[in-house]
């Protein structure tokens, strides 16, 4: 299942004790039900931003953005969570396994907290597992795995519920560039196995050309091309 | 799986603060500061009402069940036939009051003077229940003034008696027949007299008053109800409620301080764990962003903060209190706090739990602590996700 992902003069400014940085100035584009992007830019340019406001994990000062139809700059708080529990996977750089939480109790929080248990979100999570090769580590907690290991649960949490848009920040910006590699490819073939639209941030070229199309972030405005 | 996610979650991060040493030290602070609280609490109030229970019961057995004062006019001897005939009553006893003093040794000192029916009212502690009727003197003031049982003492009233050399203050001389111990306070020192006597000093047309005794407590009280009905019209009636009111107020009061005194305990307990809740939601910040990256709501990541709150408090309270209720079982059943002997009725402190002591304690304690984690759960849960997952 995807969703298609359109933004309209998105912006976003920070402002801190003596100025304000205006990282976002009418962003614009659109993703196709299925496609995948990378969005790529230099540090500060405001790529992580860009993903917390299309995850409603804060809001935009001005701009529209629409998922699957839906604008959810419109959304209240609760319904925001609700919607990133259903249509938003997660992944992001470092730190994103929760440490009191075996690698098959993490798969299974986005089930968890919809409200599901037993059995079936069990063989779910393990499944996804043995689908990235960790079948063995399920009940290793995230201190006892590699950091290539906790990056390949947190794709599993991001694709639990099946969610039809997958956000991932720097996914492999804590990796070493073999391990890197392999994770990303993984991303993108579970991406593709599993038909969902995704938008990748990513600093390493080289990564960002397996993508299907390019986003670039400057000067708070995207512009579409290839590196 | 199939607890409840604020639930597990809470679990989780109780097991997580023990193996942080500052954090579990915190927790242990907060925890036992409840505990310890609540078992303080329910020892002291188990204490208070045993100490209290013995005394009322001590003063309420030397207090008539009701006093019942008729109009001069009334005919005593009717009053008394009518007191008398009532199914609950097991003895009457008129008496009048007045003042007057005790005078010797070159002093007149201030007193009550209590005219009584019969032998001496058991009012009146430290009399022998064979006690005849006589003059008895506090024993204080008898030996302050140097006086022994056998020898004779002068009283006067305050109420003068007119002769042709104007007034002249009522003189009565009789021998003491013994003391009693009531009445430490000089201005409330009794004494008791025969009323053919005590009528020569305070005049036989002052009201009547009547000592009635009953079974038990509560058949006064319903007796009292219906007694107006039965006397003349401005008769009066005062239970053994009435009687001891500044008493019963001042036990009441003292527990009530005993309890918000002890209470601070248990609020600046429920403070730490305040603390230590804050402590666990700000070293869990970051989770707690990516918990709401997937899309818990701030209700699902309060109710997990009030949790672990009430799993912390409420074990503490609901500890402290079996720790204190058996404390207060042990020091009554092997009576371990020993008191000086002669020192009061009772020699060693008597402890009697009431339930709804333990009730009040722990639901209070309970109540503080679901306020605090409340609180620090609400704070906790307000997190704006982006700006923590930046920080």
């Amino acid at each position: 299942m995807s969703v298609a992902v359109r933004v309209r003069g998105l912006c976003k400014s920070f402002r801190d004790a003596t100025r304000t940085v205006e990282v976002l100035r009418g962003a614009e584009f659109a993703l196709e039900p299925g496609e995948v992007a990378a969005v790529v830019g230099p540090s500060g340019s405001g790529k992580s931003t860009l993903l917390h406001l299309l995850g409603g994990l804060e809001r935009a000062d001005a701009g529209e953005i629409e998922i699957g139809g839906r604008r959810i700059d419109r959304l209240d708080a609760a319904e925001l969570a609700a919607m990133r529990n259903r249509t938003i996977g997660y992944v992001f750089q470092f730190h994103q396994l929760l440490a009191d939480f075996t690698a098959l109790e993490n798969v299974a929080l986005p089930g968890r907290i919809a409200g599901r248990s037993g059995a079936e979100l069990r063989d779910r999570a393990a499944g996804l597992l043995a689908e990235v090769g960790l079948g063995e580590l399920f009940d290793r907690f995230p201190g006892q795995l590699s950091g290539g290991e906790q990056q390949r649960v947190a794709i599993c949490r991001a694709l639990l519920l099946e969610p039809p848009l997958v956000l991932a920040d720097e996914p492999t910006g804590s990796l070493d560039p073999a391990s890197g590699s392999v994770v990303f490819d993984l991303l993108l073939d579970l991406q593709r196995r599993h038909g969902t639209t995704a938008l990748v941030v990513t600093h390493n070229p080289e990564l960002a050309r397996r993508c299907a199309r390019i986003l670039t972030l400057e000067d708070g405005v995207i512009r579409s091309g290839n590196l | 799986m199939n607890r409840s996610f604020a639930v597990e979650l809470a679990l989780r991060y109780l097991r997580s603060a023990r193996r942080d040493a500052f954090t579990s030290f915190l927790s242990a602070v907060a925890a036992g500061g409840i505990g310890l609280g609540v078992a303080a609490l329910v020892v002291a109030l188990a204490a208070l009402a045993g100490m209290q229970g013995v005394l009322r019961d001590e003063i309420l057995s030397r207090t008539p069940s009701l006093a019942v004062t008729v109009a001069p006019e009334a005919d005593p001897f009717e009053i008394e036939r009518t007191l008398a005939g009532q199914a609950e009553v097991e003895s009457v006893q008129r008496v009048i009051e007045g003042r007057g003093w005790v005078l010797g040794a070159g002093t007149a000192l201030p007193v009550k003077l209590l005219g009584h029916q019969g032998a001496p009212p058991r009012s009146l502690p430290g009399l022998a229940p064979e006690a005849r009727p006589g003059l008895y003197l506090p024993d204080r003031m008898a030996t302050r003034l140097g006086i022994a049982a056998g020898e004779v003492v002068q009283l006067a009233s305050a109420r003068p008696s007119l002769t042709p050399l104007g007034p002249r203050p009522r003189l009565l001389t009789m021998r003491l027949e013994g003391v009693h111990t009531a009445g430490a306070i000089e201005e409330d020192a009794v004494v008791a007299l025969p009323i053919e006597r005590a009528e020569i000093l305070l005049g036989r047309e002052r009201a009547s008053r009547f000592y009635v005794f009953t079974a038990d407590l509560a058949s006064a009280l319903a007796l009292a109800a219906r007694l107006p009905a039965l006397l003349p019209a401005a008769s009066r009636v005062e239970t053994w409620r009435e009687l001891n009111r500044p008493l019963f107020l001042a036990l009441t009061l003292e527990r009530t301080v005993l309890f918000v005194a002890v209470s601070l305990i248990v609020a600046v307990a429920a403070l730490a764990l305040f603390s230590d809740l804050q402590l666990v939601a700000s070293t869990k910040r970051r989770e707690l962003a990516l918990l709401a990256a997937m899309g818990a709501d701030e209700r699902t990541l309060r109710r997990a903060f009030v949790w672990l709150g009430l799993i912390l408090g409420g074990g503490a309270a609901v500890t402290g209190g079996v720790v204190g209720a058996a404390a207060a079982w042990a020091l009554d059943r092997w009576q371990l706090v020993r008191l000086p002997p002669g020192l009061l009725v009772f020699e060693a402190l008597p402890f009697a739990l009431r339930p709804a002591d333990l009730a009040a304690v722990v639901g209070v304690t309970l109540a503080l602590t679901l306020a605090c984690a409340a609180y620090a759960a609400t704070r906790a849960a307000r997190l704006v996700p982006a700006e923590a997952l930046r920080a």
